[in-house]
C-alpha cells in the first residue's frame, strides 16, 4: 500500500517538474515541434492532462504549432458563456479563409463535475461549434485551477454549482506564448482581430 | 463612472472670451505676456509627436505652466511608497504616499492630453494599490486598470478632456483607510490657453488623519479605524504633517505679488473652510472648476474637491492659512502660513504685523525645545532647564494671551503670574488651577481680581508640568520643578469641570 | 529525465521514513464555520470547513533550497517565467544558495504560486485555500474566534499599515493560536490555492451592482462582514496577484488531509 502510495507520489512529483517536456500529444500535425521543449514564456510549460468532447486524452499543448485562441467557461452558464462562444464564432466569421482554416479554439471547463465530455460534446453540437478546430476540454480541479492560474482567470464555484468567472480570451502564437487578452465579453474584440488578420500563414506542419 | 461636461467644449469657450467676458484669461493677459517667446524644441518635439515626460512636484511647489499650444501625448511615472514620517513632533505615522510625500505628487497637463500613466508599487510596499483620477473619463477614474501589486507596475492611458483641478486618490479596499493614511494628491488640466499669469503658485492639501494615541501624543502612531469611521480626527493638516507650512518651512511671497494656491482636500471626511487670515481671495475658481467668484473671504472645499484661489498680496507679514473650523486650526493642526517681504503699505494696513510669538509653539525652529523635553522625558533625562525652555513655549503660546508675556497680567482682569503670593504658596494648588481652572473672588499681591480662567485640561500632563515649572521660575519667582507625574496624580484626584477637555 | 526520477524517489523515499499519521510540523485544523468578508451567496453569510491540516509555521527558506536543490527545475535561473517573475528568489545570493540575506529559519518569500503549490506537492502535501486559511487565520489565542479577544483585529490591522521594509524575523517567533499554528499574522502573507477566486474588478468600489457579464455566476459576492477589515486587505491583497507574482512580503506554509485531520 504504502510503495503504491509513494509512486503515485513520485509520478505526481515527476509530472509536476516544470521543466518536463509535453506528454506525448495525439495531433500528428505538431510532431516537428514535439522534441523542443516549450519556451519559458509559453503556456505548454505546463504539463496537464485533460480529455476532449469526444472523450480522447490530450495535453493543453494539441494545438502547438497553430495559433489558438483560448479562454474558460462551463456548460451551464447562464449569461457570458453563451456571450463567448457566439464571440469567438463571430471573430471566425471575421476573418480571411486561409487564417480562419489554420486557427484552433480551445475552451476548457471549469466545472469538471458536471462537465462530461457528454455533456461538452452535447453542448458543441447544440452551438454548432466547428469540431474540427474547436476542442472543448474537461481537466481535473487541480489543472483547471492551474490554467485559469496560467490565463489570468479568475473564478470561484457558488453553493449552487454556478461560477463566478472572468471571460477572457487569450490568444496564444504557435509556441504557446500569449500574444494578446481580451476581457471584454460582447465587445468588439478589435485587438484580437488585428493580431490575428496581421498574422503571417502559420507553419501547418 | 462617466464624468458629464459641465464645461464648455474648447469652441465653447473661444465663443464665451470673445463675447461676455466671464475669462479665465483677461484680454490684456492673453497669450504671449508673460509668456517666454515659443521655445522651438519644446514646440518641435509636441508637433513632431514624442511623448512628454510629465514634470512632477511635491508640495508646496508646482510644476511650470503648460506653454505648449497643441495638445501632446504625456507620460507620467508615479511610485506608492509607504514610509514612516513624523506627523508631529515626536509623532510618528506610517503614511502612504504617491511619490514618498504627502500630498502626492502635483501632476500638470493640457487638455486634449493623452496621458499614458504608469503606477508603479514600490517593492517594499506592503499593500497592493492603485489610482483614481478624477481628471479621468472611464471606469473609476483608472482605478480598474491600475490595481498594483507590491514590485509591479501598471499602466493606462486615459485623454484629458476636461479642464479643471482634480484630486486622485488610491481606490483600494478599504478605500477609507488608503486615503486616511494620505494617498491623495492634485492634477491640474490647464484649458488650452492656460491660466492667467501670476507672480508664484503654490499646492497645499488637507486632510484629516486619526491616530490610537492622542492628539501630539509622542511615539509612532498606528492608524484608527474606528475613529476615522466616527470622523473623530485627530490632527487636521495642511500637506501632511503638523509644522509643514510653518516658520521656515512658510510659504514665501513678495508685496505686490499675484498669488494662485492650488487647493485640495483629501478627506477622507473632513469639509475645509479654507481661508487666509488677513487675506481676501480675489477670484476663487470654486470646486476646482472653470468658473470663478470674486472677493471671497472663506471657501469651502469638499472631501475629493479642490478651490483655487487667487490674490495679491499687498503689504508685508505673515498670514495664517487656516481651516476656518476654527478647533481644527487651533487644536489639531490645521495651520500654515504664507510670509510677504516689502515694503510696507499703510493706506492698506496701519497695523503691527501678526506676532509670530503669539503662535510660537507652533513654528518651526521653537518647537524643538519642546520635542526636546518630550524626548528626554521618555528617556528619563529630563531636567529642569529643558522643563523651562519647554514651558515657555508653550507658555508664550497658550497663557500669555491673558497672563500676557512677561507674567504681568492686566489689572483688574486677569492676576499676575510674576512674583505671584498666590501662585507660589501652594505648588498642588496651582496644578489644580491649571487642571481645573478658576473663578470667583481671588486676592493676588494684595489685588481682588474676580474673572474666569478656563480649565485648561486638554493640556497634556508633561506640558502642564514644564508650563508651571517655567511660571514658577520666572520673572523673580522663587520656584521648584513641576513633574509629570505630579499632574498625572493630580488629574486622578480632582474632578474636571463639565465641559472641560477629557 | 530518468535520472531526475530516480533522485526525486529516491528523496520521496526519504521523506516516507516519516510516519504519515502524525507529522509534527502540522495541526489539525477545524472542523469550523467562516464568517467571510464576502457572501458566498445572497443571504448567506458562512461557510463549512471541513477538518485538515495545516503546517505549523510558514516553509522557510531553508526548507526551500533543499527543495530547490532536489527539483531543478524551480531554480531560479531555470524556472520558467509563466510560472515565476524577475523577482523569484531574488534575494537569494545564487540560485542554490542562501546568502547572507536570507537566513534559512525566515519565512521563505519571493515565491511565486506555481513554486510554493509545486512545493508543497513534493511534500505530498497542497496549499491551503483561501477558506481554510482564513478559517486557521480567524482564531485568536484562546478560541476560533479572535474577533472577540481585544486588540486582536487591531494587531493585525497595524502590521497590514507597516511597510515591508523591517528584517524579516525567523518563523516560529509567534505564539501559537488556538489551532497551535504561529505566524499566521505579523510575518508575510500567504499564498492560497484558491488565490484567484476573488473577482474584485481592481476598483473597489463598484460593490453590489457589479457587472454579471464579465463576473457571470448567479450574482456579485458582495461583501458580508463590514467591520473584519484585516481579512478584507488580505482579499485586496490576493486579488492583486498573478500566479507567478513574487513579493517580497509573500510567502506560504502547506495544508493536508488524511490521517492527521481525522485525528
Amino acid at each position: 500500500m504504502r510503495v503504491m502510495a509513494i509512486a503515485a507520489l513520485a509520478g505526481f512529483l515527476v509530472a509536476g517538474v516544470a521543466a518536463a517536456p509535453p506528454a506525448a500529444a495525439q495531433d500528428h500535425r505538431h510532431k516537428a515541434m514535439e522534441a523542443a521543449p516549450p519556451r519559458g514564456d509559453s503556456v505548454y510549460s505546463l504539463s496537464a492532462s485533460l480529455v476532449d468532447q469526444r472523450g480522447r486524452s490530450v495535453g493543453l499543448d494539441l494545438f502547438r504549432g497553430h495559433r489558438v485562441l483560448i479562454s474558460m467557461f462551463y456548460a451551464t452558464c447562464p449569461d457570458a458563456c453563451p456571450l463567448l462562444i457566439a464571440d469567438l464564432q463571430r471573430i471566425e466569421r471575421e476573418l480571411p479563409p486561409h487564417i480562419k482554416a489554420d486557427l484552433r479554439i480551445v475552451l476548457v471547463s471549469l466545472d469538471p463535475e458536471r462537465d462530461t465530455p457528454e455533456a461538452l460534446q452535447a453542448l458543441a453540437r447544440a452551438r454548432y461549434v466547428d469540431e474540427s478546430r474547436w476542442r472543448l476540454l474537461r481537466a481535473p480541479e487541480d489543472t483547471v485551477r492551474e490554467i485559469a492560474a496560467l490565463l489570468g482567470i479568475k473564478y470561484r464555484r457558488l453553493p449552487d454549482g454556478s461560477f463566478n468567472h472572468s471571460s477572457v480570451i487569450t490568444l496564444l502564437d504557435p509556441d504557446g506564448v500569449v500574444l494578446v487578452r481580451d476581457e471584454a465579453v460582447g465587445g468588439s474584440h478589435a485587438t484580437l482581430l488585428r493580431s490575428l488578420r496581421a498574422a503571417q500563414s502559420a507553419p501547418s506542419h | 463612472m462617466a464624468r458629464r461636461s459641465i464645461v464648455p467644449s474648447f469652441l465653447g469657450i473661444v465663443a464665451v472670451v470673445m463675447g461676455v467676458g466671464l475669462l479665465l484669461v483677461s484680454p490684456q493677459e492673453a497669450s504671449s505676456q508673460g509668456q517666454s517667446p515659443a521655445k522651438p524644441a519644446a514646440a518641435a518635439s509636441a508637433q513632431a509627436g514624442a511623448p512628454i515626460e510629465a514634470v512632477l512636484t511635491s508640495a508646496p511647489d508646482v510644476p511650470p505652466p503648460i506653454t505648449r499650444r497643441d495638445p501632446a501625448k504625456v507620460v507620467v511615472h508615479l511610485e506608492v511608497r509607504e514610509v514612516n514620517l513624523p506627523i508631529s513632533d515626536g509623532v510618528e505615522y506610517t503614511f502612504w504616499t504617491f511619490g514618498g510625500q504627502v500630498p502626492g505628487k502635483f501632476i500638470r497637463v493640457r487638455q486634449g492630453d493623452t496621458v499614458e500613466f504608469h503606477l508603479q508599487n514600490h517593492p517594499d510596499s506592503k499593500m497592493p494599490h492603485n489610482i483614481d483620477l478624477h481628471a479621468v473619463t472611464g471606469p473609476g477614474g483608472g482605478a480598474a486598470s491600475s490595481f498594483t501589486a507590491p514590485g509591479h507596475e501598471s499602466q493606462f492611458t486615459f485623454k484629458a478632456i476636461n479642464p479643471g483641478l482634480y484630486v486622485y486618490h488610491c481606490a483600494t479596499a478599504p478605500v477609507g483607510m488608503h486615503i486616511a493614511n494620505g494617498m491623495y494628491g492634485l492634477i491640474l488640466v490647464e484649458p488650452p490657453q492656460g491660466l492667467s499669469k501670476v507672480d508664484r503658485e503654490f499646492y497645499v492639501m488637507q486632510g484629516d488623519f486619526y491616530t490610537v494615541g492622542a492628539y501630539r501624543e509622542k511615539g509612532t502612531q498606528p492608524f484608527d479605524m474606528q475613529k476615522a469611521i466616527d470622523e473623530r480626527a485627530t490632527y487636521v493638516l495642511f500637506n501632511g504633517a503638523e509644522g509643514a507650512l510653518v516658520g521656515d518651512k512658510a510659504l514665501k511671497a513678495k508685496v505686490g505679488e499675484r498669488i494662485r494656491m492650488f487647493v485640495g482636500n483629501g478627506g477622507p471626511n473632513l469639509v475645509s473652510s479654507f481661508h487666509v487670515i488677513g487675506e481676501i481671495f480675489d477670484r476663487v475658481y470654486y470646486e476646482g472648476g472653470s468658473r470663478y467668484q470674486e472677493n471671497v473671504q472663506t471657501t469651502l472645499i469638499p472631501a475629493g474637491g479642490s478651490a483655487i484661489v487667487e490674490f495679491k498680496v499687498e503689504v508685508p507679514g505673515t498670514y495664517i492659512i487656516v481651516d476656518h473650523s476654527i478647533f481644527r486650526t487651533f487644536n489639531k493642526g490645521a495651520l500654515g502660513m504664507l510670509k510677504v517681504d516689502g515694503p510696507e503699505n499703510k493706506l492698506v494696513y496701519s497695523g503691527k504685523e501678526v506676532d509670530v510669538e503669539y503662535l510660537s509653539e507652533k513654528a518651526g525652529p521653537q518647537s524643538t525645545a519642546i520635542a526636546a523635553a518630550a524626548s528626554a522625558l521618555e528617556k528619563g533625562t529630563l531636567d529642569i532647564k529643558m522643563q523651562i525652555s519647554a514651558g515657555e513655549m508653550l507658555f508664550k503660546g497658550t497663557c500669555s494671551v491673558c497672563h500676557q508675556p512677561h507674567g504681568n497680567g492686566l489689572p483688574n482682569v486677569f492676576p499676575p503670574l510674576a512674583k505671584s503670593d498666590y501662585l507660589m504658596a501652594n505648588k498642588q494648588r496651582s496644578i489644580e488651577v491649571v487642571l481645573k481652572g478658576l473663578s470667583g473672588p481671588v486676592t493676588v499681591n494684595g489685588k481682588q481680581f474676580n474673572s474666569v480662567m478656563p480649565p485648561m485640561s486638554q493640556l497634556r500632563d508633561d506640558e502642564i508640568a514644564n508650563i508651571l515649572t517655567y511660571v514658577r521660575n520666572a520673572w523673580g519667582n522663587q520656584g521648584d520643578q513641576v513633574t509629570a507625574p505630579e499632574v498625572t496624580a493630580t488629574r486622578a484626584k480632582i474632578k474636571l469641570p463639565p465641559g472641560a477637555a477629557r | 529525465m530518468r535520472h531526475l526520477a530516480f533522485v526525486t524517489l529516491a528523496l520521496v523515499l526519504a521523506g516516507a521514513g516519516v510516519p504519515a499519521a502524525s507529522p509534527p510540523d502540522m495541526a489539525r485544523v477545524g472542523p469550523g464555520v467562516l464568517r467571510p468578508v464576502y457572501m458566498p451567496a445572497p443571504g448567506v453569510t458562512t461557510v463549512d470547513v471541513a477538518a485538515f491540516a495545516l503546517d505549523r509555521l510558514p516553509v522557510t527558506n531553508g526548507e526551500f533550497l533543499s527543495f530547490v536543490t532536489g527539483h531543478p527545475g524551480w531554480r531560479r535561473d531555470r524556472v520558467a517565467r509563466v510560472f515565476a517573475d524577475d523577482g523569484y528568489l531574488a534575494h537569494w545570493a545564487g540560485p542554490v544558495e542562501l546568502g547572507p540575506d536570507a537566513h534559512p529559519d525566515q519565512p521563505v518569500t519571493r515565491v511565486s504560486w506555481f513554486a510554493a503549490k509545486a512545493y508543497c506537492s513534493a511534500r505530498g502535501k497542497r496549499l491551503p485555500t483561501e477558506a481554510e486559511w482564513e478559517l486557521a487565520g480567524a482564531a485568536g489565542d484562546k478560541g476560533p474566534d479572535g474577533a472577540v479577544e481585544p486588540g486582536f483585529r487591531e494587531r493585525i490591522l497595524g502590521w497590514y499599515a507597516r511597510p515591508a521594509t523591517a528584517e524579516l524575523p525567523a518563523v516560529g517567533s509567534g505564539q501559537p493560536n488556538f489551532w497551535g499554528i504561529r505566524d499566521l499574522h505579523g510575518l508575510v502573507w500567504e499564498w492560497v490555492l484558491d488565490y484567484n477566486s476573488t473577482l474584485v474588478s481592481g476598483d473597489s468600489r463598484s460593490g453590489k451592482s457589479a457587472d454579471r457579464l464579465p463576473f457571470c455566476g448567479t450574482g456579485a459576492l458582495t461583501a458580508g462582514d463590514n467591520e473584519d477589515y484585516a481579512s478584507f486587505m488580505r482579499l485586496a491583497f490576493r486579488s492583486s496577484l498573478e500566479a507567478r507574482y513574487t513579493t517580497r512580503a509573500l510567502g506560504f506554509r502547506c495544508a493536508g488531509d488524511g490521517e492527521v485531520a481525522l485525528r
